[in-house]
């Protein structure tokens, strides 16, 4: 493995994640060039150090407290180091278009697939440093007074090992996202089903074996495993610490060795990954002869016209074809299901029943939002074709809500009723728990329409952004209290009796259609104006 | 060398070889399996049955080796768009093995030849395309390779940049003694640079040689290359075509 093309692959990576996220990069700035999270890792750490030490105060009672403290939760930081990466990475990194996150652009020079891996998952960790320093920062401090000086250098030297495990842990699932295949046959839109399907198995495997607060709670701690944890790679750091606490060093460097054993294992299956799709394979394009199709039954049904639906089913087609698309559609029920396995039904733990329902609720106006925040910037710079096209801009903007509505609400329903079976709700309350999801998603589905009417980013980035950043960062955080708004409001209505009841149902109603109709005019008016000149 | 994908066979016992100091010419209509063969010839693509050998050395069981000697340029270019040029073409011919005061004169001497200079430190994202097409052409020649492998390398390119790359081919392949294989579809670009030609029509070579001697075998003597072309592939008579689409 030549280390020198790996640092320079990473080097160009960072720099191109560093730079796509900026709307006017200066290439000479020192805020584009890859050093900048060395430096801000550093600094972090130096000023949290520096304050930690000044603002806490040298005392024996102190570290009576602190001292168990720092040797209870450390050794589990590196675990910690490996589930952060990965969340991120399945929120951030698997969303990068395969134009930038395939290896396309480095794979006809001289390096190996190794290479990438290793450089492409030094950059994602490298990334996501500043977290750790973060942390290392007052923890440090805190060591030092308290007489952990070596341990917290193991703490940081096994949890930058994490970081690297997690790393390639998102590589393995990206490599898998990178093959290609658009074939619109019935055999293509099954095996694209499946894929989606076993995608998101593998993230919520991932993200549940990494997740330590889901391990902890589901084994009762790590003492009820005993002896059995010890042939878990996932606690070796932890054992390594927790040893090297109880001054056995000789056993601390073993699991130590063991743990880099683990990382080496997990880059070598990355890089098999990504060796398989290294190139890749040439879309199969078939033509049939046969007449236009009309337009589709449904669509037309409800009410859209023939160029209305034929956007609909472009919409529809990107949605499930394209590979950037694809964790939009996962990562909702990822989120769902952890939380749902989290807080599912146990003795002693149980959330009251219309509760926790309203996380499919949130699952389908989660995916409401996020479709309809990128509907319009996930067009790129094909949206000169709707421009060109004998099309209004009503009637882009009728099209794009039924794309946004149609594969929500065929979410909300089936999720809320099996998460109604789950919790044990009868129908009468499921249903109005189902009519509630559905409220919360055409609310926001409204409210992220107007927002990608507005603001919406045509840029060919490595990381797709679709709305401005400012926007995205607006649009989820509105759209997140109007959707808690008319889901927490619908469970009250439905979990109490009486005026607490009513006033839920009536809080509920109001939220719902008022933000609909709000976000309705600012959509409707905003695609009226998109659509008078193009914007890029 | 044969390669399938799933039920399609993109490549079908293709056999030919460029000799250095040649300009060899890979013509076809679209899907016919050139892109697929030049990513072969890279390693890129794993043939099903055959081998392919660059400068004595066999493709598959070196792919890395024999990218070194190789000088590529993708039909569509895939650069790292948040990069400034400068830095791109130090990146890639850093990965060659050139060192720093090497790679500064052949990346400088290139920009001024092509125009770029001045260029050279803004993003790629905000270059045109005939800009990109120029950095992916730097950075397929930057590292004197034995062997290019250029897909339709002219896209995009101004005429001036255009006669300049035609030249600088030439020049390598008389001079430096450098093997060239080239695919387009601007017959007339092929006629005035190529020595010899390979047709390649559903996968399949369907003629190789000289331009003169493709001539002879289409019976077409002191016909241009495009009506040669037509002939040997079998896409010669248009008329029903052009009366088609011209209702």
């Amino acid at each position: 493995m030549d280390l020198h093309s790996v640092r320079r692959i990473a080097s160009v990576l960072v720099a191109s994640q560093i730079r796509s996220g900026r709307t006017t990069s200066d290439p000479r700035s020192v805020f584009a060039r890859p050093f900048i999270f060395g430096a801000i890792d550093v600094a972090l750490f130096l000023v949290l150090f520096a304050l930690t030490a000044i603002a806490v105060p040298r005392s024996s009672s102190l570290s009576v407290v602190v001292g168990p403290l720092l040797t209870t939760a450390l050794p589990f930081l590196p675990l910690f180091a490996v589930a952060t990466v990965l969340v991120a990475g399945v929120m951030f990194e698997l969303t990068a278009t395969s134009k930038f996150a395939g290896s396309d652009a480095v794979n006809w020079l001289p390096v190996t697939p190794g290479e990438f891996v290793l450089a492409s998952s030094s950059a994602i960790a490298y990334t996501y440093s500043p977290a750790l320093a973060l942390v290392l920062g007052p923890v440090a401090a805190l060591s030092l007074d308290v007489g952990l000086g070596g341990f917290v250098v193991l703490v940081a030297f096994l949890s930058v090992v994490g970081l690297l495990e997690g790393a390639f842990l998102v590589e393995m699932v990206r490599s898998a996202t990178q093959r290609a295949g658009s074939s619109g046959g019935r055999r293509g839109r099954l095996s694209l089903v499946v894929r989606a399907a076993a995608l998101a198995v593998l993230v919520l495997a991932l993200q549940l074996a990494f997740n330590p607060v889901f391990l902890l709670d589901s084994i009762g701690g790590l003492d009820a495993l005993g002896t059995l944890s010890a042939f878990l790679p996932v606690f070796w750091s932890t054992h390594a610490l927790s040893l090297w606490l109880a001054g056995d060093a000789g056993l601390a460097f073993v699991f130590v060795v063991a743990q880099l054993g683990f990382a080496a294992l997990l880059l070598l299956i990355a890089a098999q990954l990504r060796a398989r799709y290294w190139v890749v394979a040439p879309t199969e394009f078939s033509f049939d002869a046969h007449a236009y199709a009309g337009a589709h039954p449904v669509l037309s049904a409800l009410g859209l016209s023939r160029a209305e639906a034929a956007i609909v089913t472009k919409d529809f087609h990107g949605l499930t074809r394209r590979r950037e698309m694809l964790p939009m559609l996962v990562v909702p029920f990822v989120i769902f299901l952890v939380i749902l396995l989290e807080s599912a039904p146990a003795p002693g733990r149980a959330l009251p029943s219309p509760w926790g329902v309203a996380f499919a609720g949130w699952a389908g106006g989660f995916l409401a939002l996020l479709l309809a925040t990128t509907s319009v910037g996930q067009e790129r710079r094909a949206l000169q074709t709707l421009y060109a096209a004998p099309v209004t801009g009503r009637s882009v903007f009728r099209a794009k809500v039924a794309s946004v509505l149609f594969p929500s609400l065929l979410v909300t329903v089936p999720l809320s009723l099996a998460a109604s079976v789950l919790f044990g709700l009868s129908w009468l309350p499921a249903g109005a728990m189902a009519l509630v999801g559905c409220a919360g998603a055409v609310a926001v589905g409204f409210w992220g329409l107007a927002f990608a009417a507005r603001y919406s980013d045509f840029q060919e980035r490595p990381r797709p952004q679709y709305l401005r950043p400012s926007a995205m960062i607006a649009a989820t955080f509105s759209g997140m209290i109007i959707l808690f708004g008319i889901l927490i409001a619908g469970v009250g209505a439905l979990a109490y009796t009486g005026a607490s009841a009513l006033g839920g149902a009536v809080v509920c109603l109001g939220f719902a259609v008022g933000f609909t109709a709000i976000g309705w005019y600012l959509a409707r008016t905003g695609f009226d104006r998109l659509f008078r000149e193009l914007p890029f | 060398m044969t390669k399938s994908f799933g039920p399609v066979r993109a490549v079908s016992d293709v056999s030919f070889s460029v000799p250095s100091g040649q300009i060899v010419g890979l013509l076809g209509p679209n899907g016919a399996g050139k892109s697929t063969t030049m990513k072969a010839i890279l390693g890129l693509v794993r043939p099903d049955s055959g081998v392919i050998r660059v400068l004595g050395q066999d493709v598959t069981a070196s792919p890395v080796a024999v990218k070194r000697q190789i000088g590529y340029v993708p039909e569509s270019t895939s650069l790292y768009e948040f990069l400034t040029g400068a830095e791109y073409l130090d990146f890639v011919a850093d990965l060659y093995g050139l060192d720093a005061p090497t790679r500064t004169a052949r990346i400088s001497q290139f920009l001024e030849g092509l125009e770029l200079a001045g260029h050279e430190n803004s993003l790629i994202s905000g270059y045109s395309q005939g800009m990109k097409q120029k950095v992916a052409l730097i950075a397929g020649l930057v590292h004197h390779p034995r062997l290019l492998v250029l897909d339709e390398p002219l896209n995009g390119l101004d005429p001036r940049s255009a006669r300049v790359m035609k030249e600088v081919l030439r020049s390598l392949a008389r001079n430096e003694g450098v093997g060239v294989l080239f695919s387009t579809h601007v017959l007339e670009i092929a006629q005035a640079i190529c020595d010899q030609v390979v047709i390649l029509r559903q996968g399949t070579v369907v003629a190789s040689g000289t331009v003169d001697a493709l001539r002879s075998r289409a019976g077409l003597a002191g016909s241009d290359l495009e009506d040669v072309f037509l002939s040997l592939t079998g896409t010669g008579d248009l008329s029903d075509v052009v009366s088609a689409l011209s209702k």
